[in-house]
């Protein structure tokens, strides 16, 4: 299966940048994990039906499973929301690295 | 009826000290006082018929799944018990309401009255859960009680609640137990039981956590600590806590569970041991003190230990001579509480090395404090005398060898001893023996007669104590569970040993009075190189050392360790799990024809995009990569079938590319440089999670046939809904509490992207240029010389956006219209609330990219009005349904000239305005760039934070949001003007 192998070049892009240092470099990593994620739940829904799930215009018979692709939509929805909470991370004191520390102020031990 | 009648006035008392202290302020205490009587009266008929011999109770079920009911029963002690808390806490009432500062002490009255209602629950609680609710609102009211008596009641209130709820942790245990090997949560029931004969060593371990939770109300050793600590509460509070309720709560749950535990040789020796230690250890740190009130804790201490070692001794004696005792103690001890009171009031001190002679200027303050103490060290002819005989009588009567009995007798006597000498130093100290020249201040008459009252009672019920024969004689019934013992206390039994252990200790009390000046001096030496809080405190860093060091096992701030946990997890459990499943079980074939020659072509090209990705030091290559992999994945997931979804990610792609572009104008140019090493490292990590992903892909996915659910989703939804896009359908009808929760994800995260933001200082979030330690120099291409177009291309940003601000205004209709269209069409065709906003959305990206210099898009407050009106919209469409279908967020169908309209159009709507308000944040906070030289006095990141909530603001505010003044308030001001906001106070 093709998507498989699209799934794991993914995974592995993901967690080499979320592994790295720089806090925008982990934003792209999440980015690519969730592309493989979202993939991976298209794919559970029996990649051998590929009809648009449009009743109007698709043959039931060849409709694809129309659960996992309103899963899918919410996910890139929300993950766009992740990515933008964690750039303004990266952002904070003009610093994304994410072995220093950014100044905000706080005092760490609380 | 009357129990319930009872905690109903009591109830009462709590709401109605809102509008007494309103109307009267301190003064509320005189009615108050009055309410405490109204519900003794009711109480009456109660205490009438616990006399006649029966034991009135009252019962609703609670929680009747688990047998738990709101169960109230009066008995022996519990009479007793709600009589002292009813009848001193009016008292004490009454003294507050003079002695406190004039002002509306609401927070005092209101926490008394709880606390009262709360005791006489526990009292008269025959359920084991509401007695352990009843006696944690008992430990919750007195820490509040310390609490709001300042900073030095801070640390102290503290300290309270940490012993305390260790007891009320030992209680709930306790309680756990029984409840689980009795099968019943009736308190009655359980001590009837026949499991406390049978199986001594279940009663051992019950009865050691029933110890240790009465301990630590009852202020025994360790647990004493906190009664001193306390003293920081205004003394009507110690007056009726520290001496006659919260200390009391303890003892009463030690005689409460006496049944069960008092032939079972661990509770004897625990409570004996631990009583007479506590006995001899307070009194003789009370010898101690100079300040009268801390003595008077430790006096406390010493007395309650002499309490619980009788109450181990476990026989009807022992048991008749602790509730006396309990009585007399409650007693005069809050008569001494309140007089210490007056003495400080008068003096402005209770330092005893500050006090002047007292007993000229107040003869009948002196009158008093000599009968309190005369009755606690048990001079005849006071009510103190008879109880501590009768004390003697009870320790001497311990089961066993006859040494037992009077090694106790020997404690006691030894702790009585010492009780004469701090008494002698309390009275003579406080009243004589000063020489400082103060001013004393005139006594309030109220506050002496009050006090007088509790003392003054210990002389004619010392005179005439057959009156407490029956009713004692019932308390003790309550605790032994063996026959009515008939006690006959009087004052005068004729001669015995007790009598001639009570002339000793008054022999040697009166040497003690002779020498006492060359005695104090010895005894103020501390015992102790340590108090309790520094021990306390000492056991606080040891546990937050210990703590520290177990977590910096695995703390660190850089989140690559943590994931590199987590991945390495997933990769150990899918390749082993994987492993076994190809070993052991045969796969099912694969259905359909799951691959499609443009799939390889879109692999190679997402490959390469990856590795791209991946690979580019430059944050803008890097950017593009990504966003090829978006759109690449985009053409999958078209290619899938999935048209809203393909629709879905192209939007939220090119979205999701202007904000990181925003971000990236911030940061510097490349990433870091890794080494070689770790990059390497990484590598092979990544690389085994891709093959343990792509496996888990192969082996799980394709190998059934469409799902049950996407059978009936396909075939029922034109027939339910009437709409043909399945997906859309699915989003707002079917599964529509999901995408609720969905949307207020959307808008938490744009809150919380506010919330973080105006919590850093500004200079923190922007650092000027200077001080950046970040920022590198501002690229300056080669460029040909200043005229040409080139060189105004990169240093004049107005005219490179003409274009675009021309294409912009035709443009944005349209997208505007086609935004409208995909939200109409949403139920039929793709389309819908999230692929509309996102159109909406680009409207909001075009006009932002449109504009030469950063400007804000919108009013400043309109994204988190989106935001939360989207939120109300979805939830009140799922309130209607719920009103007119009877289901949350059931749609509603109707007809609106010819065309087919439902409400979930309208939760659509909702969910437009949530993901607008996200964006409309994302851009105008994250896009925000004032300090980049060029343009020095655009906005800074921090004042649109500000202004998103505030409105439009001349500059950054100086305060952050979590801080006190926590909101505008009066010391805020801008950090650019030093000018104060218009609105002050909000």
């Amino acid at each position: 299966m093709i998507l498989a192998i699209t799934i794991g070049v993914l995974v592995s892009g993901g967690v080499y940048l979320l592994l790295q240092r720089s806090m925008v470099r982990m934003v792209f990593g999440m980015s690519l994990l969730s592309h493989a994620v979202n993939l991976s739940l298209l794919s559970a829904g029996v990649p051998g039906w590929r009809g648009d799930p449009l009743t109007d215009r698709t043959p039931t018979a060849l409709a694809a499973d129309p659960l996992p692709q309103a899963f899918v939509l919410t996910a890139i929805v929300i993950s766009f929301a992740v990515t933008v909470i964690m750039l303004m991370f990266a952002v904070l004191g003009h610093n994304d690295d994410t072995y220093r520390m950014p100044a905000t102020g706080e005092t760490r031990d609380r | 009826m009357s129990l319930l009648g009872t905690l109903g006035v009591l109830t009462l008392s709590v709401i109605l000290s809102f509008p007494l202290t309103r109307r009267w302020g301190r003064t509320a205490g005189w009615p108050l006082a009055g309410i405490y009587l109204v519900a003794t009266a009711v109480f009456l008929p109660a205490v009438l018929a616990v006399v006649s011999g029966q034991s009135p109770h009252w019962t609703i079920p609670w929680v009747p799944v688990m047998g738990v009911n709101l169960a109230l029963r009066a008995d022996g002690i519990g009479v007793v018990f709600s009589l002292i808390a009813l009848l001193i806490g009016a008292l004490v009432f009454c003294y507050a309401a003079t002695y406190l500062k004039a002002e509306r002490q609401l927070s005092f009255y209101l926490v008394m009255t709880t606390f009262t209602l709360s005791m006489v629950g526990l009292v008269l609680a025959d359920d084991m859960v509401f007695m352990f609710i009843c006696w944690e609102l008992t430990s919750i009211a007195s820490f509040l009680l310390i609490a709001r008596s300042g900073r030095p009641g801070e640390m102290a209130s503290m300290r309270t609640l940490l012993v305390t709820f260790v007891g009320g942790l030992a209680f709930l245990t306790a309680v756990v137990l029984i409840i689980s090997r009795t099968a019943t949560t009736s308190v009655t029931q359980a001590l009837l039981d026949p499991v406390w004969q049978s199986d001594p060593g279940f009663g051992a371990t019950v009865g050691a956590l029933v110890a240790v939770a009465g301990f630590s109300k009852a202020a025994q050793f360790p647990f004493h600590i906190w009664l001193p600590d306390a003293m920081a509460a205004p003394t009507p509070v110690s007056a009726y806590l520290h001496a006659a309720a919260v200390v009391k709560a303890g003892i009463f749950l030690l005689m409460r569970f006496s049944p069960a535990f008092h032939h079972n040789l661990t509770w004897n020796v625990l409570l004996v041991v631990t009583g007479l230690f506590t006995a001899i250890l307070g009194a003789r740190i009370a010898l101690e003190q100079t300040d009268l009130k801390r003595l008077l804790a430790y006096s406390t201490v010493s007395q309650l230990g002499l309490i619980v070692a009788t109450i181990g001794i476990g026989t009807e004696a022992a048991l008749t001579a602790a509730v006396l005792h309990t009585i007399a103690h409650a007693l005069f001890k809050s008569g001494l509480f309140m007089m210490v009171g007056l003495i400080d009031h008068a003096t402005h001190t209770r330092d005893l090395r500050r006090m002047p002679q007292l007993y000229r200027r107040k003869p009948w303050s002196f009158a008093v404090m000599l009968a309190g103490c005369a009755s606690m060290v048990g001079l005849p002819p006071m009510l103190g005398f008879v109880s501590k005989e009768a004390l003697f009588t009870g320790l001497l009567d311990a089961n066993g060898a006859a040494w037992v009995g009077w090694l106790a007798l020997a404690g006691a006597a030894l702790a009585s001893v010492m009780t004469f000498g701090y008494c002698v130093k309390m009275a003579f100290g406080g009243f004589v023996d000063g020489t400082d020249d103060r001013k004393v201040h005139p006594t309030e008459a109220p506050l002496l007669i009050v006090a007088a009252i509790p003392i003054a009672l210990g002389l004619p019920l010392g005179l005439g104590v057959g009156v407490f024969d029956t009713a004692i004689g019932l308390a003790a019934e309550a605790t032994v569970h063996e026959g009515t013992p008939e006690p006959h206390f009087a004052l005068w039994h004729g001669p015995s040993a007790e009598l001639a252990v009570t002339a000793v200790i008054i022999a040697l009390g009166i040497c003690f009075a002779i020498w006492r000046k060359r005695l104090w001096r010895r005894f103020e030496r501390p015992l102790t190189p340590f108090d309790g809080p520094q021990a306390i405190q000492y056991l606080r860093r040891g546990t937050r050392r210990v703590g520290s060091e177990l977590t910096s096992l695995t703390s660190y701030d850089h989140p690559a360790r943590h994931l590199i946990a987590i991945v390495g997890a997933l990769v150990v459990l899918l390749g082993a799990g994987l492993s076994y499943l190809y070993a052991a079980t045969e796969l099912p074939a694969s259905r359909g024809n799951l691959n499609r020659p443009f799939d390889v072509v879109l692999l190679g090209l997402i490959a390469v995009s990856v590795i791209s990705v991946c690979r580019s030091q430059s944050r803008l290559a890097a950017t593009v990569s990504l966003s090829a992999v978006g759109i690449l994945m985009t053409v999958q997931i078209f290619l899938l079938g999935a048209p809203d979804v393909g629709l879905t990610q192209l939007l939220v792609e090119s979205l999701t590319v202007i904000v990181i572009m925003l971000v990236l104008q911030r940061l510097p140019l490349r990433f870091t440089k890794q080494p070689v090493r770790r990059r390497v490292r990484t590598a092979v990590i990544a690389g085994l999670a891709g093959i343990c992903a792509a496996a888990a892909t192969w082996t799980f996915a394709g190998r059934r046939d469409r799902s049950a659910a996407a059978e009936y989703f396909l075939t029922e939804t034109k027939g339910l809904t009437g709409g043909y896009n399945v997906v859309n359908v699915i989003l707002v009808e079917f599964r529509a509490l999901d995408t609720l929760g969905e949307l207020t994800v959307l808008g938490m995260a744009g809150v919380a992207v506010v919330a973080v933001l105006s919590t850093v200082r500004t200079r923190l979030l922007d650092p000027p240029p200077t001080r950046d330690p970040n920022r590198e120099p501002e690229a300056t291409p080669l460029l040909r010389p200043r005229g040409t177009p080139a060189f105004r291309a990169i240093h004049h940003a107005w005219p490179n956006v003409v274009g675009l601000q021309i294409v912009v205004r035709f443009v944005n209709p349209l997208l505007a219209v086609v935004s409208a269209l995909l939200f109409l069409r949403g139920h039929n065709a793709p389309g819908g609330g999230f692929i509309a906003a996102l159109v909406g959305s680009c409207i909001v990206g075009l006009m932002y990219l449109s504009t030469s210099r950063d400007r804000q898009i919108g009013p400043p407050r309109m994204p988190l009005v989106l935001i939360s009106g989207g939120i109300l919209v979805a939830v009140g469409t799922g309130v209607w349904g719920l009103i007119a279908k009877g289901s949350f967020l059931e749609p509603l169908h109707g007809f609106v000239g010819g065309a087919h309209l439902t409400s979930s159009m309208l939760f659509d709507l909702g969910v437009y305005a949530a993901v607008l308000g996200l964006i409309l944040v994302a851009f105008n906070l994250l896009g925000a760039s004032a300090v980049t030289g060029e343009h020095p006095r655009g906005e800074e990141t921090r004042e649109r934070a500000d202004e998103l909530v505030e409105g439009e603001l001349p500059g950054p505010l100086d305060t952050v949001r979590g801080e006190r003044p926590a909101r505008v308030g009066p010391r805020t001001s801008f950090v650019t003007s030093g000018r104060r906001p218009k609105e002050p106070g909000r």
